[in-house]
């Protein structure tokens, strides 16, 4: 039950941010929460309420930036979609050198150097032949 | 003991005995004020108290570093989990968990680990890697996920933030880190074979350096760990013999100051 409301938030989060992109031009930077509920409105039944909160927790995690205007605030992207994407791999890309980051995120690689690609391009070669080698011979195990 | 390459070949075994010397090292150190106090028979009274505070301090000074550790790394993770949940493509779930695709050139593969876990790829890596080598890399990650790898790494964390400058032992965290890759690469050895493992290693080494460098050789930190996980792959675990005297050898360590503990204070 919780987990379908945490996953169904963050959908709602998504398209409430999809929603932003496209309505915000170079020219038209920011929108109001009331225009964002209209918009989503023609596509689902949400509450105004709703895109209130959401809106309010991506300006508290940094997505979303807001100024007020009169008595409401407007909301603008910090960045493109492609912009924080990039920006989000950076993020984990340097976690391999902080040293307690290292064991928030898991990488698949963990820091080889542009220096040892060669080497590692020899060791990979000599793997291949020792397969091939033990296939070969008629063994299928990982025997030198 | 880092320099023990031969441990490598039983990562499971060699990652039990690195957490019996920590915890080992931990509870000796925290009973050593207690005990050298017991020792004298006449002890006044303060001294027996003071014996204890500093246990208790050091105790303490262990339980925050795991709070201020541990909080840091939730923390962390789950602000990434947000990013990628919202900017990444959902991917077809692979055994059950969640995997994200992150738009971008960069190969790259990790994962989050927890609750809400998550395997990340970027699209670079998804053109990167022929299907048996990214079978290779999602049993790879998956591994880690399941066997719950952050956990000791955090452990060692923790200790490492805790111990005091001069005590603590950076080529043991990295050897951990090793150790922990190894295992999973195991796994993933066990799901994919050998070969698409050592080329899906390869394809992302390169895939993150395009600009490959003419020098040949390890770079200035001495061995990488890539390139130990290469040298790993094609060995095979270590005899049953091995892991049997390297288990044993980890509970001794363990239960040896727990003994000794008991022994000065009856």
């Amino acid at each position: 039950m919780a987990r379908k409301s945490i996953n169904r938030l963050g959908e709602l989060e998504r398209a409430v941010m999809e929603t932003v992109w496209a309505m915000t031009t170079p020219e038209r930077r920011s929108v109001s929460v009331r225009e964002v509920h209209q918009a989503l409105s023609t596509t689902r039944d949400i509450a105004y309420t709703t895109v209130m909160t959401v809106m309010g927790r991506l300006a508290q995690g940094g997505l979303l930036s807001r100024q007020r205007s009169g008595r409401a605030y407007l909301y603008a992207a910090v960045g493109t979609r492609e912009e924080l994407t990039a920006s989000t791999m950076r993020e984990q890309l340097n976690a391999v050198s902080g040293e307690d980051r290292r064991a928030a995120i898991l990488h698949f690689l963990d820091d080889a150097s542009a220096d040892e690609i060669s080497e590692l391009k020899a060791a990979l070669a000599e793997v291949e032949a020792r397969q091939s080698t033990s296939i070969g011979k008629g063994s299928k195990g990982v025997r030198p | 003991m880092a320099r023990m390459h031969r441990f490598r070949k039983a990562p499971r075994e060699a990652l039990l005995v690195w957490q019996a010397v920590s915890l080992g090292g931990v509870l000796a150190a925290l009973s050593l004020a207690p005990a050298s106090v017991a020792v004298f028979t006449e002890a006044p009274r303060w001294l027996v108290w003071l014996g204890i505070l500093v246990a208790a301090a050091m105790l303490g000074r262990l339980l925050w570093s795991g709070h201020t550790v541990g909080s840091a790394i939730r923390a962390d993770r789950r602000r990434h989990r947000d990013l990628v949940d919202l900017l990444g493509t959902h991917a077809d779930p692979v055994h059950g968990t969640q995997v994200r695709v992150l738009a971008h050139p960069t190969p790259t593969a990790y994962c989050l680990p927890g609750l809400r876990r998550r395997v990340v790829l970027s699209e670079g890596a998804l053109t990167a890697l022929p299907s048996d080598e990214l079978t290779a890399v999602l049993a790879h990650e998956r591994a880690h996920l399941r066997a719950r790898h952050d956990l000791v790494l955090e452990f060692f964390t923790v200790l490492h933030r805790s111990a005091p400058p001069w005590l603590r032992a950076p080529q043991a965290l990295r050897e951990v880190r090793l150790l922990i890759e190894v295992l999973a690469d195991r796994a993933a050895r066990r799901a994919a074979g050998e070969v698409p493992l050592a080329r899906a290693l390869v394809t992302l080494a390169r895939g993150a350096h395009p600009q490959e460098a003419l020098a040949a050789g390890g770079g200035p930190g001495g061995e990488s760990t890539t390139a130990a996980r290469m040298a790993l792959l094609a060995q095979p675990t270590a005899g049953f013999g091995m892991r049997l005297v390297m288990t044993a050898f980890g509970l001794l360590v363990v239960a040896a100051p727990v003994v000794l503990l008991v022994m000065t204070l009856v």
